[in-house]
C-alpha cells in the first residue's frame, strides 16, 4: 500500500460507534469503517446515501409496463385466440403473472445493481484491512494524510476503548 | 429495539461475538464430518438413486407407469408437488414476514428455513415437469417467438401463472438465500485455516469485507428485497391454489381456497422448521443459539395457525351442506367424511386441528421429542389434506360414469422417495457446507442481552 493509514481496532459496537462521534466532531471522517454486522449509526455518519431503492422503484414500474403490454400484444395483437367465450384482453387474468413476473424481474436486477454500484461479484479478491473484521473486530481505518495536526489527538481517542494498529 | 421480557434472552451463555462465529462455524472448520453424517448420507443418496430409477422408468415408458387414470389423472404427483410447495414457504416466511414484523428471535432459524425453501421448490418442481409425459418439451411452456405461429401460451390458464410463480419463487429465495450468506462466507473466508476453504469461500464471499459503503448497500438490498417478496408468500400459493379453485370441480370450486393453501404452507412450513432446528439442536448441540424459547415461539405460532387450519376444515364441510348443492354434498358426506375416503380424511383432520392443539401445555412445548413427533405428524398431515383435495374431488365427478378410484404405483412411491432423498441429502450438505445460522445478523441482536452496552450507547449521543 501506497497510502499510509491508521486503523483503530475495537471490541464492540459501543466503543466504536463513541469512537466514531469524537473523530468526527474532530471534523475528520474516516476513510472507511469495518464491521461484522450493519451499524446504523456508522452508516449514517459516514454521510454516503444508497440510491437503490429509488431503482428499484423505477425497475418495478417498467417491468409492469413491459409485461403487460407483452401480454396484451400476445394475446390481443400478434394471435388472438377465443379461451371459452372470454374476451381477447382479459385483463384481470394478466395481472397475476404481472405481478409475479415484476416481483422476479425487481429483484434480479436490484441484486445485479447491488453487485455492479457495492463491487461484490463472483470471485473478487477481498481487499482486507484487518483479518477480524468479519469475525468480532470493530475496524476504523484513517488516511494519515487527513489527520494532519490532529494526529496525536485522534489515537488517544482510538486508544480510550480500542487499540491503534 | 428488543426489550421485552416475554421472550427471554435470544442466546444463551453470554457470548462474544468471536464465540458466535466460532460455535457456529464449528461443523464447517472440521477436518471431517461425524460418522453419522456420511451413513445418513448414504441413506439419503440411496433413496435418490431409487427416485433416479423411477424418474428413469416414467420417461422411457410413459406416464402409463403411473396409477393415474382418466379420471384421476393428478394423483400423488400433485399431491407430493403441493406438499413441497408449501414446505418451501417458511422460508419467505420466517424471514420476510418477520422480517417485517421486527421479530428479532427470526435471525437464529432463518438460515435454516431458507435453505429448506430452497431444496423443497426443487423438489417440488420435479413433479409437474415429469407429470407433463414428454418432459422434454417443458419449455414450450415459456411464452418465446416460436416456429408454430408464433403461438403463445394461455396466459388465462392457472397452470401458465403456476408456472412463473414457481419459477419466480425458487429463483427469488434462492437469491435471497444466497446474498444473505455473502457476508458469512467472507467471516469463513476469514477464519478458516485450510487453503482450500480460504480460496472456495473467499470465490463464493464476493470479496466481501464488512465496509459500511457495503454495509449500506446491502441493507438497502435487503430492504427492497424484502418489502417485494412478502407478496409472494401470500401469492405463490395462492395461485397454486388457483389451479384447483378455477376449475368447476366439487370441492375445488370455493373461495376459501386460496387464504386456505396459504395458511396450509405456512403450517407445514413451520413444522418442517420445528422438525429442522430441532435436529439441529440434538446434532450440532446449537441450543444455545436456537434456545428453547425460540422453539417455544414457533409452537405458539403453530396453535394458532392449527385453529384456523380447523376453521377452515369444518367451514368447507359446513358449506358443503348449506349451498344445498348435491354434487358438494356428495361429495363430502359420502366420499370424505365417511366414505371411501374417509381415513384419510380424518387423518388429516386429527393431525393437523386437533394434534398441534397439544401446544397449549407448556409441558409439551418444553419436551423436544415431543415437539419434534407432533412436527412429523404435522407434515404427514398436511400432506393428507393435499390427499384430500387432489384424489376425492376427481374420484367423485359430476357423472357416475367417470367414477374411478385410485391407488399409486411403486414409480410414484419411489419417485416420492427419491425427493425426500434428495431433501435429505441438501440439508446435510448444508449442514456441512453453509454456517447453518445467520452469524452476522445473529451478531446485531447479540448486543440486547448485553445491558451494559446499552449504558455506555446512551452516554454518547440520541
Amino acid at each position: 500500500m501506497s497510502k499510509k493509514y491508521i486503523l483503530g481496532v475495537f471490541n464492540d459496537e459501543a466503543t466504536l460507534v463513541d469512537a466514531f462521534e469524537k473523530i468526527k466532531a474532530k471534523g475528520i471522517l474516516p476513510t472507511e469503517v469495518y464491521t461484522p454486522y450493519p451499524i446504523h449509526e456508522i452508516l449514517e455518519g459516514m454521510g454516503k446515501k444508497t440510491r437503490i431503492t429509488h431503482a428499484a422503484f423505477f425497475y418495478g414500474l417498467f417491468a409492469a409496463v413491459g409485461i403487460l403490454s407483452f401480454l396484451t400484444y400476445a394475446a390481443v395483437i400478434d394471435w388472438p385466440l377465443h379461451y371459452g367465450g372470454k374476451p381477447f384482453n382479459a385483463f384481470p387474468s394478466f395481472i397475476v403473472v404481472t405481478i409475479v413476473a415484476t416481483i422476479l424481474s425487481i429483484t434480479l436486477l436490484t441484486l445485479f445493481t447491488f453487485s455492479a454500484r457495492a463491487k461484490i461479484f463472483p470471485g473478487k479478491k477481498a481487499e482486507i484491512f484487518h483479518e477480524r473484521a468479519t469475525d468480532d473486530k470493530f475496524v476504523i481505518v484513517l488516511d494519515t494524510e487527513n489527520l494532519g495536526d490532529n494526529a496525536k489527538a485522534v489515537e488517544e481517542i482510538i486508544r480510550e476503548h480500542g487499540e491503534v494498529e | 429495539m428488543y426489550n421485552s421480557k416475554v421472550r427471554g434472552k435470544l442466546i444463551e451463555g453470554d457470548k462474544s461475538l468471536g464465540q458466535i462465529s466460532q460455535e457456529i462455524l464449528a461443523p464447517i472448520h472440521r477436518k471431517k464430518p461425524p460418522l453419522w453424517w456420511y451413513a445418513a448420507l448414504l441413506v439419503s443418496l440411496s433413496m435418490f438413486g431409487f427416485g433416479l430409477y423411477a424418474k428413469y422408468v416414467t420417461i422411457s415408458t410413459g406416464i402409463g407407469t403411473w396409477g393415474v387414470n382418466n379420471s384421476i389423472a393428478w394423483g400423488w404427483a400433485i399431491i407430493n408437488f403441493v406438499w413441497w410447495i408449501g414446505i418451501g414457504h417458511a422460508g419467505t416466511a420466517f424471514s420476510i414476514f418477520l422480517l417485517i414484523l421486527r421479530q428479532k428471535w427470526r435471525t437464529a432459524i432463518n438460515r435454516a428455513a431458507e435453505a429448506m425453501t430452497v431444496v423443497a421448490v426443487f423438489c417440488a418442481s420435479l413433479f409437474p415437469l415429469l407429470h407433463m409425459g414428454r418432459p422434454w418439451l417443458f419449455f414450450w411452456i415459456f411464452p418465446y417467438p416460436n416456429t408454430r405461429g408464433p403461438l403463445w401460451v394461455n396466459f388465462n390458464s392457472p397452470l401458465f401463472w403456476d408456472f412463473v410463480a414457481i419459477s419466480a419463487y425458487l429463483l427469488i429465495s434462492a437469491s435471497f438465500w444466497y446474498f444473505g450468506m455473502v457476508p458469512d462466507f467472507a467471516t469463513i473466508r476469514d477464519t478458516a485455516k485450510s487453503k482450500v476453504k480460504k480460496a472456495v469461500y473467499g470465490f463464493f464471499s464476493f470479496g466481501w469485507t464488512g465496509s459500511s459503503k457495503e454495509w449500506l448497500r446491502f441493507e438497502g438490498l435487503s430492504f427492497v428485497l424484502g418489502g417485494i417478496a412478502a407478496v409472494l408468500v401470500v401469492s405463490v400459493h395462492s395461485i397454486v391454489s388457483t389451479d384447483f379453485a378455477v376449475s368447476v370441480k366439487p370441492g375445488w370450486h370455493t373461495t376459501i381456497f386460496p387464504p386456505y393453501f396459504v395458511v396450509g404452507a405456512i403450517f407445514s412450513g413451520f413444522a418442517m422448521v420445528l422438525t429442522l432446528v430441532i435436529t439441529m439442536r440434538g446434532l450440532y448441540k446449537m441450543n444455545d443459539f436456537i434456545t428453547d424459547s425460540h422453539v417455544d415461539a414457533v409452537c405458539r405460532i403453530l396453535i394458532f395457525i392449527s385453529l384456523i387450519m380447523g376453521t377452515a376444515y369444518v367451514t368447507e364441510v359446513f358449506m358443503a351442506w348449506y349451498s344445498a348443492n348435491d354434487y358438494e354434498f356428495s361429495l363430502f358426506f359420502r366420499t370424505r367424511l365417511f366414505g371411501e375416503y374417509a381415513f384419510q380424511f380424518w387423518a388429516m383432520f386429527i393431525a393437523n386441528a386437533v394434534i398441534p392443539q397439544l401446544f397449549w401445555f407448556k409441558a409439551v412445548r418444553r419436551r423436544m421429542w415431543v415437539v419434534f413427533i407432533i412436527s412429523i405428524i404435522i407434515n404427514i398431515g398436511m400432506w393428507f389434506e393435499r390427499f384430500n383435495i387432489v384424489v376425492t374431488s376427481l374420484s367423485r365427478d359430476y357423472l357416475p360414469s367417470a367414477w374411478a378410484s385410485y391407488s399409486p404405483t411403486w414409480v410414484e412411491i419411489a419417485f416420492f422417495t427419491g425427493t425426500i432423498g434428495m431433501f435429505i441429502t441438501g440439508v446435510l450438505l448444508f449442514f456441512r457446507y453453509i454456517p447453518m445460522i445467520a452469524i452476522s445478523e445473529l451478531k446485531s441482536v447479540a448486543k440486547f442481552d448485553k445491558p451494559n452496552n446499552g449504558q455506555l450507547k446512551s452516554t454518547g449521543h440520541e
